[in-house]
């Protein structure tokens, strides 16, 4: 298999600061490679240094086969980009903005296929390229970097959180256009993310970074362990025996009165039936945040998370992003 | 398409309409000091007699330049050229930190440099889109000397002086930009190295060698280390001598190869002096619309004031100079003199009005700035949670204002410190010293003028607030401080606040001006304040 990235105990310092503490990565051509870490963990400056704006303090990298500092230039006709905070010309509107950036990266952007793949994917995001930058909200900023991005194709796409300020309707759209590009060209790409379950639907590998260095990694499938939802009702006298028997239900505790225990997420559904007929009290069923994921495995105290109904899991999700500034 | 060529037009667009009010602006002086001069000042023993005042009394040449004879083209030359240089250089600083540290500091250069276009073609733009700009600058300005009929080969040399100065302070805004984090905090320091260069040069020009017949003189060294004043050693229309362009030429080549090496090695978005952490806790004075205005707005007071304090220690020690310096006909300089003192001003005061004149200047920009923030508050949606809080729009107006009150009154105070200071220092006899209190009081009303009508602008059309605010000053300025030397007529001098500041002599005072504008100021800012209740916040 083709490595398209690979970085060799790569470190980054800001003064005192190690942002990054021997980063080793690596991305398979053909891949849509989950980058999953909390705030501050080290993803943006991995992306600045792997686009070149940012030189590693000390170790390697290497982009489609090429040195990201030094042929910075060459490298950025192959590759698409989305920033982790997306800023606009105040006085040009988001279409000029589209257009310049393509320009910038191909040059030749005036033929008809860029016209018309502009129009679609303008339709697609529901964007209006006609406003001036300084009136789009956050949500239509992150559409420019999108659609610019996306509106000619690239080898590799390396997307800091491309997601943030999207409604969930923006994130299915964006979601398809992701995969369409990765099956129809094979393009290769990096997302990084804070939010597991857009990880999940898309990506074929995961790497976890936490403090700068990568501290698990591989397929999805392999990760699956990772993703438990924690349940949790008021114990109430309710007998637990025949709860704690079922397969699908892990590490059943009575923490202050309530009953917890971890479920395999893609198995929830079973253990509803006996929580209905136990007739349990106040339900709370949260799918697991990438601290509390961390907490789990790395034995690391990270702020406490607040548990949400089931129903109100995307809340909880996008509350978490919009909190998220730029890793 | 290159990048290159993509960028250079980006900034082009981005630029259209400043670049032609800066271009219009300078060529437009430039035609303007020559129409005004040959009708104010007509022949040459007119002339001689204004730069034999001037040598004699050589505090008014700080705002003016080298006197190189009473030719109508030397001597627009030498009363318009530094002002011309000095509007260049602030050109070329705004464009360049405009074009690298204001995007870099946004985030667009992220997008930008994530491109084809790479780290090093929005700089080269940078530098053509301000290079071609000072080429145009150079032909407007000779167009418009000879447009006024001076001579073509002198107005040319002139036209190039004027742009490479430029050239050199896009090098130094350039420099600036890669050393500070904020365009905020490149701009402020690059604009006053332009100042800075303006006043070498005025204490080179002041303190310099006089030819017998008063009309010549040969700048001392401070002239040398001025980039505004190796425009001037061309000596247009007298020598055009084109070596002296070279100096300007090479150090902005050199600080370009400076910052090409630095960016060689840093971040995009990184600066060479980090930007400092902030507090973890605000301090608890931190907690209204004023205090607010006044965190925002602090490092700007800190800094006017500075400036206002090393105007203010010029007078003593440019006082010293000017007394101890040998003229070569000592005659006629003492007759020169006691004319002028006989006119109840001795040369102290002279050289006091002139330099608090600048200072003037100096704590206008300070208080516009205030009113300024107001609007980058609004643009930058930081307004909104204030206005949003307990703070009505009223408060909210009158806080910014107050605070630009406090910060016009901190420059004036500085500037007095600081020339009564070097005046005692200097051991002036002339008790010019316990006059800069006064002199400083009477430079506050045009300074509140310039509170008030932004303010009223802001509320009105407040997409205009800081371009208006700007050339408002700046027109100000040229018809205030430039019109009486030009000769312009009286009437356009008086729409300048600058003319009407009350001026101080031994006999006394006249506020009569001064109150009038003091009125004006409290008027407008009312109408502002109550006209502010009935506009929104906000929008775009």
């Amino acid at each position: 298999m083709d490595t398209v990235i690979q970085t060799v105990d790569l470190h980054k310092n800001f003064g005192r600061v190690k942002a990054l503490d021997g980063l080793d990565l690596e991305v398979h051509k053909g891949e849509i490679h989950g980058f999953l870490g909390p705030n501050g963990a080290g993803k943006t400056t991995t992306l600045r240094i792997l686009l070149g704006l940012a030189r590693q303090s000390s170790g390697s990298a290497s982009v489609l086969g090429m040195n990201p500092w030094a042929d910075a230039v060459e490298l950025h006709r192959r590759v698409a980009s989305i920033p982790g905070d997306v800023s606009l010309w105040p006085n040009l509107s988001g279409g000029e903005a589209i257009d310049l950036l393509s320009r910038l990266r191909d040059g030749a952007v005036d033929h008809a296929a860029y016209k018309e793949r502009k129009h679609h994917l303008c339709e697609l995001f529901d964007f209006d390229p006609g406003k001036k930058g300084r009136a789009y909200s956050k949500g239509n900023r992150q559409k420019v970097a999108l659609i610019s991005a996306l509106v000619i194709d690239a080898e590799l796409y390396l997307l800091d959180e491309p997601t943030s300020g999207l409604d969930p309707l923006m994130e299915a759209a964006f979601t398809r256009e992701i995969r369409r590009i990765v099956r129809e060209n094979g393009a290769t790409v990096l997302l990084s993310s804070h939010i597991l379950s857009e990880v999940e639907q898309l990506a074929d590998r995961v790497s976890i970074i936490r403090a700068g260095r990568i501290v698990d990694g591989g397929t999805l499938d392999a990760l699956r362990h990772l993703t438990r939802t924690e349940v949790s009702f008021a114990q109430d006298s309710v007998d637990t025996h025949a709860l704690a028997a079922l397969s699908q239900v892990h590490d059943l505790t009575v923490v202050e009165g309530r009953v917890k225990f971890g479920a395999d997420s893609d198995r929830v559904h079973e253990v509803l039936p006996l929580l209905g007929t136990l007739g349990v009290k106040g339900l709370l069923v949260a799918p697991p945040s990438l601290e509390e994921l961390f907490l789990r495995h790395y034995g690391d105290t990270v702020a406490q998370t607040v548990p949400q109904i089931a129903d109100d899991g995307g809340t909880h999700h996008r509350r978490h992003r919009a909190a998220a500034a730029g890793a | 398409m290159g990048a290159l060529w993509i960028l250079y037009r980006q900034r082009l667009r981005r630029d259209r309409w400043q670049i032609i009010v800066w271009i219009l602006s300078i060529g437009g002086l430039a035609l303007l000091a020559v129409a005004a001069i040959a009708k104010s000042f007509g022949d040459d023993a007119t002339r001689a007699q204004v730069l034999q005042l001037a040598t004699a009394a050589p505090a008014i040449l700080v705002l003016r330049g080298l006197p190189r004879g009473p030719a109508l083209d030397s001597f627009t030359f030498f009363e318009i050229f530094a002002f011309l240089a000095l509007l260049a250089g602030l050109m070329n600083t705004f464009m360049a930190v405009r074009h690298t540290r204001a995007e870099e500091e946004s985030g667009r250069a992220e997008i930008v440099s994530a491109t084809a276009a790479g780290r090093w073609a929005p700089l080269g733009a940078t530098v053509l889109h301000a290079m071609v700009a000072n080429v145009v600058v150079a032909m407007a300005t000779a167009l418009g000397f000879i447009a006024g009929g001076l001579d073509p080969a002198g107005s040319l040399v002139a036209g190039l002086a004027t742009g490479a100065v430029g050239f050199a302070f896009l090098g130094v805004g350039l420099l600036a930009s890669e050393f500070f984090s904020t365009s905020r905090g490149a701009n402020g320091i690059s604009s006053a190295l332009v100042m800075v260069a303006y006043l070498l040069r005025g204490f080179g020009d002041a303190t310099g060698q006089v030819s017998p017949d008063g009309m010549t003189m040969t700048a001392a060294w401070p002239s040398w280390v001025s980039p505004i004043g190796w425009g001037q050693q061309t000596f247009a229309y007298t020598g055009n001598r084109w070596w002296p362009l070279l100096l300007p030429l090479a150090l902005g080549a050199a600080c370009t190869a400076v910052v090409v090496a630095l960016m060689a090695r840093r971040d995009v978005g990184a600066s060479v002096l980090a930007g400092r952490s902030g507090r973890a806790n605000a301090r608890p004075w931190l907690r209204g619309s004023f205090s607010l205005a006044l965190r925002l707005q602090e490092g700007a007071i800190i800094g006017w004031c500075i400036g206002g304090l090393a105007t203010g220690l010029l007078t003593g020690s440019l006082g010293a100079a000017i007394q101890s310096s040998i003229t070569s006909n000592p005659q006629i300089t003492a007759v020169l003199r006691g004319m002028i003192e006989a006119q109840g001003t001795s040369m102290t005061q002279l050289l006091v009005a002139a330099l608090f004149e600048v200072a003037g200047i100096l704590a206008a920009a300070c208080g516009l700035q205030a009113v300024l923030r107001l609007r980058q508050e609004e643009a930058a949606g930081t307004a909104e949670p204030v206005v949003a809080g307990s703070v009505g729009r009223m408060r909210w107006l009158g806080s910014f204002l107050g605070l630009g009150t406090v910060s016009v009154v901190l420059v004036m105070a500085f500037t007095a410190v600081g020339a009564w200071a070097s005046l005692v220092a200097s051991g002036d006899t002339s008790g010019s010293a316990g006059e800069v209190w006064q002199t400083a009081v009477d430079q506050l009303p045009a300074a509140l003028i310039y509170l008030a009508l932004p303010a009223a602008v802001f509320v009105v059309w407040p997409r205009a607030t800081i371009p208006a605010g700007w050339a408002l000053l700046g027109i100000g300025v040229v018809l205030g401080v430039y019109g009486g030397m030009l000769g312009l007529d009286q009437r356009i001098r008086d729409l300048s606040p600058f003319t009407h500041t009350p001026v101080t002599t031994s006999t006394g005072t006249d506020w009569s001006g001064g109150f009038w504008m003091l009125g004006i100021a409290v008027v407008v800012t009312a109408l502002a304040l109550a006209a502010v209740r009935r506009r929104e916040v906000g929008t775009a």
